[in-house]
């Protein structure tokens, strides 16, 4: 006997199913449409974009405009300029932020404070970044650049922390010091010749970067990234930390490590892949920003490897080039496109696949 | 957890660096609203508040500056854009919470996020170079013969269709937004007790009905959370509109028109400003922007910390 023939369906019954099925059927297609996008625009990236791919693009600079030819050389290593700076200055920051809200300060107001923020920060418009950035480090010409002095101290403050981090990593391999009182003197010695060698490198650096940047400049384009990418290493950084289980550094802290050594040999290991991915993450995230680029780096349709003045850039590039009246352009600003949707797609792939890797298998 | 009482001294170097360097990021913060605060002041006190943002006039010529053409065409991208993304982005979430094969939700999960994944710049280009003849020669053509014949609201379908206007970039924005509203929306639903979903179809209710009546009320914080995160994403979205809103700074009443939003009035004359005048009206416009999306995103920001309190409960 069926069991549909136990009961009869009343009419309400199938009114009821009948709605289910249908809001069901259209959330499904929903679902076929939110990919139809994704294929669409991929899709036509690849068919615009692989028309434009050749040796020339990545070796030979611009052609003047209107003839055809040449390629976006200087895009390319602009590019790789802005964002390499960019993560030499924002990562080192976002990182020690964020492990200083998940350690020292965890369940503070400071660090919810810190945290809260940066959250909204990610989603901050990246245009104000730039306008931001354009008025600390663009704007000012002719009178004192104190956005430049300050960016020079920041710089000079990164690079003390990291020669103080490699000798003290020097020292500690070469000699094995036991007396404690003479590991504190030692470490004093480390930290003061790394303030002297930052506040040299902030004499040495002031000349030669502040006075010479006039307008626009690279290092305005870096920084503005850098700007974006801290609140996102930042708020990696510290979820990472807060997933590493407290047992693991009372363990440590049971066998009499300072917690600076438990944040960097136990909590940083263990949350190491977690961190990397975010930085990863984080750059594809910046690759792709125009807005915060377009009145920082600018653009320059020569090819330089001098962050001091104007520097091309390849999203700064395809705008232009998208705008432009050229069919040639075109092409190059599709292939552009092509080159690097595609490597954040991959990166941000790879990323989740190790994420899911790491945190669930 | 016990404070640490006795620190020794690489700790505390460690402390103060990490402390130094938090405290940079609160002060990057904070600076960025007194520097935008600083360059526009000259337009503020030119052009007041209130008289700035109802002023529809931007003549760089006669320097007059008024926010209400760009304020008007961000209002109309970010509500249109949303109009047409929360119904998609919760039909996905539904999707994939309940419908989809357990197979399929991993790749099609994270085929919708790569969405949000794509450059904003590459939205752009597409929508000028293909999403915008398409809607010239067939959508917008056609929404005038249907929804333009409709006696008030066809006044929004009025003009003849470039596909340069709001309503293609309000598209391509709703397209940019959907990840951000799926993923959270997914994510709360995703966390609705089992016991209150069998509970209901134990009472008899269909697949439907669970997912109306029990889990989108369960969810209702997160959903808001996700919903006001992507209204604040569309408002700040620059270079995806820049390309085909084709900056004209007027109010229009058809949706068909070229117009302006703020973030595409500072991308196209950031760098043509010649006179102070003129710079400081386009940071004062910037701080507009920074400050109305920071509110928005504080919202968001309460309603999924709000969620996530009442999940963990």
């Amino acid at each position: 006997m069926n069991t549909k023939d136990i009961y009869k369906e009343s009419p309400i019954v199938k009114r009821r199913k009948l709605i289910s099925f249908f809001a069901l059927s259209l959330s499904t297609a929903a679902a076929i449409f939110g990919l139809f996008w994704l294929v669409f625009i991929l899709f036509d990236v690849l068919r615009h974009g692989i028309q434009g791919i050749n040796w020339e693009l990545f070796t030979e600079d611009p052609a003047p405009p209107g003839i055809p030819g040449g390629g976006l050389r200087n895009a390319f290593v602009g590019q790789l300029e802005i964002v390499f700076f960019a993560t030499i200055m924002g990562v080192p920051l976002g990182i020690l932020a964020g492990t200083f809200i998940a350690e020292y300060a965890r369940g503070t107001k400071f660090a919810k404070t810190v945290s809260i923020l940066s959250d909204i920060m990610v989603s901050v418009p990246s245009i104000v970044v730039g306008t931001f950035i354009y008025a600390i480090l663009v704007k000012p010409i002719g009178h004192i650049n104190l956005g430049g002095v300050v960016a020079v101290g920041f710089l000079s403050a990164i690079i003390a922390i990291i020669f103080g981090g490699i000798l003290g990593f020097i020292v500690n391999k070469l000699f094995s010091i036991k007396n404690p009182a003479t590991g504190r003197f030692i470490n004093l010695l480390i930290t003061l010749s790394s303030v002297l060698f930052g506040l040299f490198s902030f004499l040495y650096l002031m000349p030669k970067l502040v006075d010479k940047i006039q307008g626009f400049n690279g290092w305005a384009g870096a920084a503005a990234l850098a700007f974006i990418m801290i609140p996102v290493v930042l708020r990696t950084t510290e979820d990472m930390l807060s997933l590493v289980p407290w047992t693991l550094r009372e363990a440590a802290f049971a066998l009499g490590a300072s917690y600076f050594r438990v944040i960097k040999d136990i909590v940083y290991r263990a949350a190491a892949t977690g961190i990397l991915t975010g930085v990863i993450l984080s750059i594809s995230r910046v690759a792709g920003e125009t807005a915060p680029l377009l009145f920082t780096s600018f653009n320059n349709s020569y090819f330089t490897m001098n962050m001091n003045e104007p520097i091309a850039s390849l999203t700064v590039t395809i705008f232009n080039y998208a705008m432009g009246p050229y069919e040639d352009w075109h092409t190059k600003a599709w292939a552009a496109s092509f080159v690097i949707t595609f490597f954040i797609l991959i990166v941000t792939i790879l990323s989740r696949v190790i994420i899911s890797w790491k945190y669930k298998g | 957890m016990k404070k640490i009482r006795k620190l020794p001294l690489s700790d505390l170097i460690f402390a103060l660096i990490s402390f130094s360097a938090a405290f940079v990021v609160l002060t990057l913060i904070f600076s960025t609203i007194i520097v935008l605060y600083n360059e526009s002041s000259l337009a503020i006190h030119k052009f007041g508040i209130l008289n700035f943002i109802f002023t529809v006039d931007w003549d760089p010529v006669n320097e007059v500056f008024g926010a209400a053409a760009s304020l008007y065409g961000t209002l109309v991208t970010t509500v249109l854009s949303l109009i047409l993304a929360i119904p998609l982005a919760l039909g996905i979430a539904i999707f994939l919470t309940e419908i989809s094969p357990h197979i399929l939700k991993t790749p099609i999960g994270i085929a919708i996020e790569m969405l949000a994944a794509i450059p904003s710049i590459i939205y752009g280009m597409w929508g000028l170079f293909t999403l915008a003849p398409i809607m010239a020669e067939y959508v917008e053509p056609m929404l005038q013969k249907t929804l333009g014949q409709v006696p008030v609201i066809g006044i929004l379908f009025q003009g003849d269709p470039q596909g340069i206007d709001l309503f293609t970039a309000s598209v391509i924005l709703a397209i940019m937004i959907v990840p951000f509203i799926t993923s959270i929306a997914r994510d709360s639903l995703n966390l609705t007790p089992n016991i209150m979903k069998e509970s209901a179809y134990a009472l008899g209710a269909t697949k439907w009905e669970v997912v109306k009546d029990i889990m989108i009320p369960y969810a209702k914080l997160g959903i808001y959370g996700g919903i006001v995160l992507a209204l604040g994403r569309a408002l700040g979205e620059t270079m995806a509109v820049a390309f085909v809103l084709g900056n004209n700074h007027q109010i229009t009443t058809s949706l068909f028109d070229a117009a302006a939003t703020i973030t595409v009035t500072l991308a196209n004359e950031f760098t043509e400003a010649d006179t102070d005048i003129y710079l400081s009206s386009l940071f004062y416009l910037a701080l507009i922007l920074f400050v109305l999306s920071f509110v928005i995103l504080a919202v968001a920001k309460f309603f999924l910390l709000k969620a996530e309190r009442g999940y963990s409960r």
